[in-house]
């Protein structure tokens, strides 16, 4: 080897070495800073652990805004006065216009009315996002009024996942991987085995909400003997379930010992009460993709669906956003007691699931945040 | 402190290179001219070569190329050949085992043929090294000591990627290729069945590795303590004890109440090292064979340690809803 | 007096850090010294305490003691006795006889004419102890992030500090010291194969020499590290494996509080090939 080549190799080297280490170490934090929550007994290390800083970053974002002044129910109702109003119809109209101004803060302050309604009518069913709107008005009733194990006493409003965007940032759809190998010689994707920020940066499988948020899969894995009795749920299968945890975690900002004690991670007895409020929230977060979000794919533009053509999907994240309750638990809902119970029913609001222009977009609509299901740094 | 520690060799002596122990009996001859690298004699010793390839030697290298392509083609490919994503995302790529669905059949090759294909040509890569390192050390007129550690070794390997998938009837249970996906599903086969801190087989293999580091630290220490007797002779300290062993000893003796001689700490280390993988394969063995959750069999033969609760009663939602899915 | 049959020209006096001819003696084969005493002190203080926690426990059941840190509340205080403050004490105990133990070390290698070696490879097992124990706690500011005393609970406690992190596996410094760890092992069995397979050769043979023990090395891998190579080797191993195992303990908390895995962001997001 040429004398020279030696030494600008070994000087190049050098400095691309360099350079991977500062990247690397300036990853760190600074030390000594963290907080540390103690919630098991002594010496379990069940414990969950804060940084300062991105503490203090998450504080600033879950800011609950200011509710517009409660109206009285006088007058007359806004079913009577409006047309094509199938979802709040019982409300007065000085309640009814109170909300809307309050949607339109909570999911579209830019584009104001116009991202739902036709200005020069707007009774008119004229974009997607209307029937969209009608359908969430239900989703948030439904959530507040059969969902209280999971959401009592905060309630949950269209800003607890819209947060002032039209789409929330914490989204998913069915993700079968960039290159499914399908029908081709080489080993087909198994869904799992890639760099994903929907599993925290793991290679564990990155779409577990298929299955588990969106399908009723089973996510316990572990046998409830200790001898073997017929549990035939396979190593693979716990990757999934794994995965989906990583997501739980990741999303409440906590850790795996925030409900189970990892030395009997199926034991009930064992473990926090918020794993109870977890389990309801399981259950209440499918019972949204499949009774409302699902059955909105033929009403969403194709850039709101995913690679497979499927409605976007909501998981924990949509919600809590990295926090352990979402905007830390402060009640929002209360101000808007039409959105604790169920109004009119369902059916009303399937026969008007027909866009008078598909495809037509509201001006000035944000773009569709892409596959960022789970909140990572 | 001045004095020198023995760590790195200063000054390197230089003869004509060692041509190995002269054998008759072996097929081959050596090959290679031998070198030396100066960075190496620093630490130990610098000669390089020559080495006797051999049938075996050959046969396994082709074999483990094989397998060493098939995974890393496969990885390629699950990236779309894109050579950039390859590099950035290498940790997380694999070459992944088929889907319990297809139990202990030969699936297709995209859907996990390839996985044990792969398998298959590592094993005999493994298996035919092994016949060379026994056959190196007959040839030399060596015990066999080297090959019997290297078949725990194996042990473990085949347990783990093919007497327990048996066992369990799905090939799915094994390992995949890959960095990070194999560190997967050792978490996740730990979560599968009860954790296995709990698993006392477990425990004693923990125990001999620990042990196992501890006992090389303890050993080479006391050698390159007294290395200004001679004592890394050990051959010749083992024939006939000098001063070398008979201070390392005493240094053991004097401190913990015994020792182990030139010869014996050697076995010391090897049967440390060996129960390592063998105790280790046999949990592995068990788990899910004869025991599906390990943290209750803890429980159940008086393990497991009782903390006082800290919050009340936390029942299982699914038990108490009328209906209720689990 | 119970001796080898060389020992006698070995016993002299001299090599004591400490104390002079005061402890400089033997009781039956162990050696004293100073740091014999301090080190017998510190041993049945602490293995007492141990005893006495016990029995203040609901178990005698060797795989079920538990003696337990102090709640976090004590931050870097004295917990009471029954409440953390027996592992507080016991701890003391431990690190006082370690170090004790590695000094008496220091005294027995200069009586016998050796390097410091030995006594310098266990500090770096304290060290490892220390770094679970003391330092990382002080780093996060309280005494009951250490791990218990307890056969089984320790064992808890290791998986639960792991699942903090979501998935430890993915500490690069978790990683390299696993990878000392099983190196160590594999390199150990090798060493102790190799001299055993020169010193017992088949029936018949006669023992072989060094040199056999590199040609078998050379004919196998192409290259041997030899005689003295082998145990700088070894050592390093080891002691990497322990260091290593210290750094990614202190890492985890007081530099990182969130998921392994997502430490791994710094190279999935180079500028060069940032998504």
């Amino acid at each position: 080897m040429m004398p020279g080549l030696k030494l600008g190799l070994g000087i190049v080297g050098s400095v691309a070495a360099a350079l991977l280490g500062i990247a690397m170490l300036s990853n760190f934090e600074m030390p000594g800073q963290q907080i540390t929550v103690q919630r098991g007994f002594r010496g379990v290390a069940m414990e969950t652990n804060y940084n300062p800083v991105q503490l203090a970053k998450y504080v600033a974002e879950n800011k609950v805004p200011a509710s517009l002044p409660q109206l009285p129910a006088t007058g007359p109702k806004a079913g009577q006065v409006y047309k094509n109003v199938l979802v709040l119809g019982e409300l007065s109209v000085g309640q009814f216009t109170r909300l809307m101004v309050s949607i339109t803060n909570w999911v579209s302050p830019k584009q104001g009315c116009a991202y739902c309604h036709n200005t020069n009518n707007m009774a008119e069913d004229t974009y997607y996002t209307k029937i969209v709107a009608r359908r969430m008005l239900q989703m948030t009733q439904n959530i507040n009024a059969n969902w209280a194990p999971h959401v009592a006493p905060a309630g949950v409003t269209c800003y607890t996942c819209h947060r002032g965007n039209n789409v929330p940032n914490y989204i998913w759809w069915k993700d079968e991987g960039p290159t499914p190998n399908k029908g081709g010689a080489l080993e087909v994707s198994m869904g799992q085995n890639r760099a994903s920020t929907s599993v925290g940066n793991s290679s564990l499988p990155y779409d577990p909400f298929t299955p588990m948020l969106e399908g009723d899969y089973p996510i316990r894995q572990q046998g409830e003997t200790a001898l073997p009795n017929g549990n035939r749920h396979s190593i693979k299968e716990t990757e999934w379930t794994y995965a989906l945890m990583i997501h739980f975690a990741q999303s409440l900002g906590v850790n795996c010992t925030y409900c189970h004690n990892s030395r009997a991670f199926g034991d009930w007895s064992q473990s926090a009460p918020q794993r109870v409020t977890a389990w309801h929230g399981i259950r209440m977060v499918r019972d949204i993709n499949l009774e409302y979000m699902d059955p909105l794919q033929g009403v969403f533009p194709v850039s709101r669906l995913g690679t497979s053509g499927d409605s976007p999907k909501v998981a924990c994240a949509t919600c809590h956003q990295g926090v352990f309750k979402p905007l830390y638990g402060v009640n929002m809902v209360d101000a808007f007691p039409e959105l604790k119970v169920v109004g009119q029913q369902a059916g009303l609001v399937q026969t008007s699931l027909m866009v008078v222009n598909p495809g037509v977009y509201p001006a000035g609509a944000q773009a569709t945040p892409r596959m960022k299901p789970t909140p990572i740094n | 402190m001045a004095e020198y520690q023995n760590i790195f060799t200063r000054v390197q002596v230089r003869g004509p290179v060692y041509a190995g122990v002269p054998v008759t009996e072996t097929s081959w001859t050596r090959s290679g001219k031998p070198f030396y690298i100066h960075l190496f004699g620093m630490l130990g010793d610098a000669q390089v070569g020559p080495i006797y390839l051999g049938i075996t030697g050959i046969a396994s290298l082709i074999c483990g190329f094989i397998a060493f392509e098939i995974i890393g083609l496969n990885m390629w490919a699950s990236v779309n050949w894109d050579i950039v994503q390859f590099i950035r995302q290498l940790p997380w790529l694999a070459l992944e085992p088929p889907a319990p669905a297809y139990g202990l059949r030969i699936p297709p090759l995209a859907e996990g043929g390839w996985w044990l294909m792969a398998g298959f040509f590592l094993t005999v890569s493994i298996a035919l090294w092994w016949v060379r390192v026994y056959q190196r050390a007959k040839s030399l007129g060596m015990g066999s000591h080297v090959a019997w550690a290297f078949g725990a070794a194996i042990w473990l390997y085949i347990v783990l990627g093919f007497i327990r998938p048996i066992l369990m009837g799905s090939w799915s249970e094994a390992v995949p290729f890959g960095i990070f996906p194999h560190l997967d599903w050792t978490a996740a086969f730990s979560i599968r069945y009860g954790n296995l801190f709990y698993n006392p087989f477990h425990m004693l293999s923990i125990v001999f590795l620990y042990g196992s580091v501890l006992l090389f630290a303890m050993h080479s220490a006391t050698v390159l303590a007294t290395t200004r007797y001679g004592a890394e002779r050990e051959l010749e300290q083992i024939v006939d004890r000098g001063t070398a062993f008979e201070r390392g000893s005493l240094f053991w003796r004097w401190t913990m109440g015994w020792c182990a001689s030139a010869e014996s700490i050697h076995r010391w280390a090897w049967w440390f090292a060996v129960l390592t993988p063998i105790t280790g394969g046999i949990g592995i063995l068990l788990t899910g064979t004869v025991v599906d959750n390990w943290f209750l069999w803890g429980v159940k033969h008086g393990i497991a340690a009782d903390y006082p609760a800290v919050w009340g009663v936390v029942a299982d939602p699914a038990l108490t809803l009328p209906g209720a899915v689990k | 007096m119970a001796m080898m049959n060389f020992e006698e020209k070995y016993r002299v006096r001299g090599g004591t850090l400490v104390g002079g001819d005061l402890f400089d003696f033997w009781v039956g084969a162990f050696y004293v010294g100073f740091f014999g005493v301090t080190t017998i002190f510190f041993s049945l203080l602490g293995t007492t305490l141990i005893i006495y926690g016990a029995a203040i426990g609901p178990t005698w059941n060797l795989w079920r003691i538990n003696i337990a840190p102090p709640d976090l509340s004590y931050g870097l205080g004295f917990a009471p006795l029954k409440e953390g403050g027996l592992w507080q004490v016991i701890t003391i105990c431990a690190v006082g006889a370690f170090v004790s133990w590695a000094l008496r070390q220091v005294e027995i290698s200069r009586k016998l004419g050796m390097n410091l070696h030995v006594p310098i490879a266990f500090s770096v097992a304290i060290f490892a102890y220390v770094s679970l124990e003391v330092i990382r706690p002080v780093l996060m500011g309280a005494w009951g992030h250490g791990f218990p005393y307890g056969i089984l609970s320790h064992l808890d406690w290791v998986s639960n500090t792991g699942y903090q992190y979501l998935h430890f596996h993915y500490n690069p410094a978790h990683m390299l010291a696993v990878t000392f760890f099983f190196t160590t092992t594999l390199a150990l069995s090798l060493h102790g194969a190799l001299v055993l397979s020169a010193a017992n050769p088949p029936k018949g043979q006669v023992v072989k020499t060094a040199e056999h023990e590199n040609t078998f090395f050379r004919d196998t891998i192409g290259w041997s590290i030899g005689t003295l190579g082998i145990h700088r080797l070894g050592l390093f191993l080891a002691l990497s494996a322990g260091f290593w195992s210290a750094v990614c303990i202190i890492i985890s908390g007081p530099f990182w509080t969130r998921g392994w895995p997502e430490w791994w962001g710094w190279w999935l997001n180079l500028p060069i090939w940032k998504q």
